[in-house]
């Protein structure tokens, strides 16, 4: 395996996690704040030392893959260096790599080419992430890491920059990322790991996750009353717009026959997977669950009341 | 590599018109002030140039002061408010990412920071010679400008401590209100002949501003500089050596987390296994990020 990042771990925010990604692969980090995504990166990079485990980049260490650009990463919220300008600081990415782009290609491939010789320190919120785009791919890594890469962009400047990303990921290379933009996740990844509270609670192809909750999403136009709708058999989610109907349902061929056999008239009838959204809602909801209700066990094992309490709220604040 | 990381420092320092101006800018126009002023005061009206004994020596002592003003300020402002900043920004914590250790990047911006002290060194000396027609031998030229700029080192140290204590906001106004301070009380404003000497003696005396001037002024006055003004920068730069070390161990650990995390538990101690005795309380730190 050319590039595989494998993390046993156990750390506060990241409970032991066991992940291998293979060479070539796209994957996703998706997950709501505090799930471990930066810790989980911060390990792979070697910023973070793993208390327990061990974390592997393309065979070496976090740092000896840092060191070897092998590994290049754009941090959510590193700084660049004030008063210098844009060609400058990349210069010095292509000096500090043993096998890099050359600065004119980072520059060209992060799309700041007309902004190389802006001062750091003056460019927009945008142009600063493409800077840390430029920063990483400089070292032309095998592996590339990008956290939230796409915050402080604009609809547009986010498509030029996963159309840029898409290119520059087509060479062989192994891409992981964390967004908080799930069309993003759906539209790039090949493979997303969906962390929550420092535990991988999916692992799959967007696709299969949205249809592992087992609900599907059943649209139809109808006119008459909606009451019956909550009652029906698996049916978890009614949401009522003039005449068009959302249902959310654990069972929608039965739904399908009822709406389609019913007296009332109907239209448009559509069934779908849901969205990734509210795939991961319900996957991270009852990680949540499963979490509080272990708390609440190793809290009952512990004894004495105060020690219940503290427990509790250690617990709780993690998960 | 590191020889371009260090240009890099060396040339936005340069391009920092505060530094600019109250590090090159400011020791030259307060020489011709005060060597004009302190001239007319002391050289019984006479400003011309080598006319009176008195007068000579005000200019020479005048530049020496103004030389290692330039120089401290030169060396603290490029060091304190620049590493409160960028450990604010995170331009350190992007410095981890990629293979340029902490200590060589903290070791670049300390070489960059000596190195900007030279010019306000060498300007207020050209200034002198030229202007008011300071006379010293090329020997004590050279002596002096070296003094003088190796001496700021223990303010690098100064600095650096600061950058690494205090926030962005602070760094700035602290360091300049010390370097006030410390240069005033020192004897940099005033010739210490001036100074009341019980000032002199129980502040000026410890303070590494003055031994920094008293150096340059054995050497201007072709006299062997003082052993314990040697000894008091040296030990000036020890003492603060220490305190970079305190203060840089904190934030260097903290790097892994990010500073916006929550102040609960000291997220320094979560990176370190054998300082976190129960990992799902120092947890709570590490989910914000």
């Amino acid at each position: 395996m050319q590039a595989a990042a494998k993390s046993y771990a156990r750390h506060p925010s990241v409970h032991p996690l066991d992940l291998e990604v293979r060479c070539g692969e796209t994957v996703a980090l998706p997950g709501p704040n505090g799930a471990g995504k930066s810790t989980a990166i911060g390990m792979m990079l070697g910023l973070v030392l793993p208390d327990t485990g061990r974390v592997r980049v393309a065979g070496h260490t976090p740092r000896a893959a840092v060191a070897g650009g092998r590994i290049a990463a754009m941090l959510q919220d590193s700084g660049m260096m004030p008063g210098v300008r844009v060609a400058e600081l990349v210069r010095f990415g292509e000096r500090l790599y043993p096998n890099p782009l050359p600065c004119a290609e980072a520059l060209e491939v992060a799309g700041l080419t007309s902004e190389r010789s802006r001062r750091v320190d003056k460019l927009s919120g945008g142009q600063s992430q493409r800077l840390r785009f430029a920063l990483a791919v400089v070292a032309n890594p095998e592996i590339l890491i990008l956290d939230e890469p796409t915050r402080a962009m604009d609809v547009r400047g986010r498509a030029e920059f996963w159309e840029t990303m898409r290119a520059f990921a087509a060479k062989s290379r192994t891409l992981l990322f964390a967004s908080h933009y799930l069309d993003e996740v759906d539209n790039n990844a090949e493979r997303v790991v969906l962390l929550a509270s420092g535990r991988v609670i999916a692992d799959d192809t967007p696709a299969r996750i949205r249809t592992q909750t087992g609900v599907s999403v059943v649209q139809v136009f109808l006119t008459g009353s909606t009451d019956w709708i909550g009652r029906f058999d698996g049916v978890s989610d009614v949401q009522v717009r003039g005449d068009r109907v959302r249902i959310k349902t654990t069972a929608p061929d039965a739904l399908v026959a009822a709406v389609v056999g019913g007296l009332q008239d109907w239209h448009g009838i559509n069934v779908s997977p849901p969205s990734l959204d509210e795939s991961f809602l319900a996957l991270t909801g009852s990680a949540a669950t499963v979490s509080a209700a272990t708390a609440h066990s190793a809290a009952e094992n512990t004894g004495t009341h105060t020690t219940i309490s503290s427990r509790d709220d250690h617990l709780f604040s993690s998960s | 590599m590191t020889t371009y990381f260090l240009r890099l420092e060396i040339v936005r320092m340069l391009r920092d018109p505060k530094y600019l101006a109250l590090a090159v800018g400011a020791p030259i126009g307060f020489y011709l002030l005060f060597a004009t002023l302190f001239g007319t005061l002391f050289g019984g009206g006479h400003t011309a140039p080598g006319q009176l004994p008195g007068t000579v020596e005000i200019m020479v002592e005048i530049m020496v002061a103004m030389a290692a003003y330039g120089a401290i300020w030169a060396v603290i402002s490029t060091t304190g408010p620049r590493i409160a900043e960028e450990r604010q920004i995170g331009w350190l914590e992007q410095v981890r990412a990629m293979p340029l250790s902490a200590a060589s990047a903290l070791g670049s911006k300390v070489v960059a920071s000596v190195a900007t002290a030279l010019p306000a060194v060498i300007l207020v000396c050209v200034t002198a010679a030229v202007v008011k027609g300071v006379q010293l031998s090329m020997g004590q030229w050279v002596a002096l400008v070296v003094a003088i700029w190796l001496g700021s080192i223990p303010f690098a140290a100064l600095g650096i401590a600061l950058g690494f204590a205090v926030g962005a906001d602070f760094a700035y106004p602290l360091s300049y209100g010390l370097n006030m301070a410390m240069s005033a009380l020192g004897g940099l404003w005033v010739p210490p002949s001036v100074l009341p000497a019980a000032t002199m003696l129980n502040v000026a005396y410890w303070l590494p501003t003055y031994h920094l001037a008293k150096l340059g002024w054995a050497i201007a006055a072709g006299e062997l500089p003082d052993v314990a003004s040697v000894l008091n920068l040296l030990g000036w730069t020890a003492g603060l050596a220490v305190l970079v070390l305190i203060a840089y161990l904190r934030p260097a650990r903290r790097m892994g987390a990010r500073a916006a995390t929550g102040p609960a538990t000291d997220p320094g101690l979560a990176t370190d296994p054998s300082l976190a005795p129960d990992p799902s309380a120092a947890g709570t730190d590490r989910l914000a990020t």
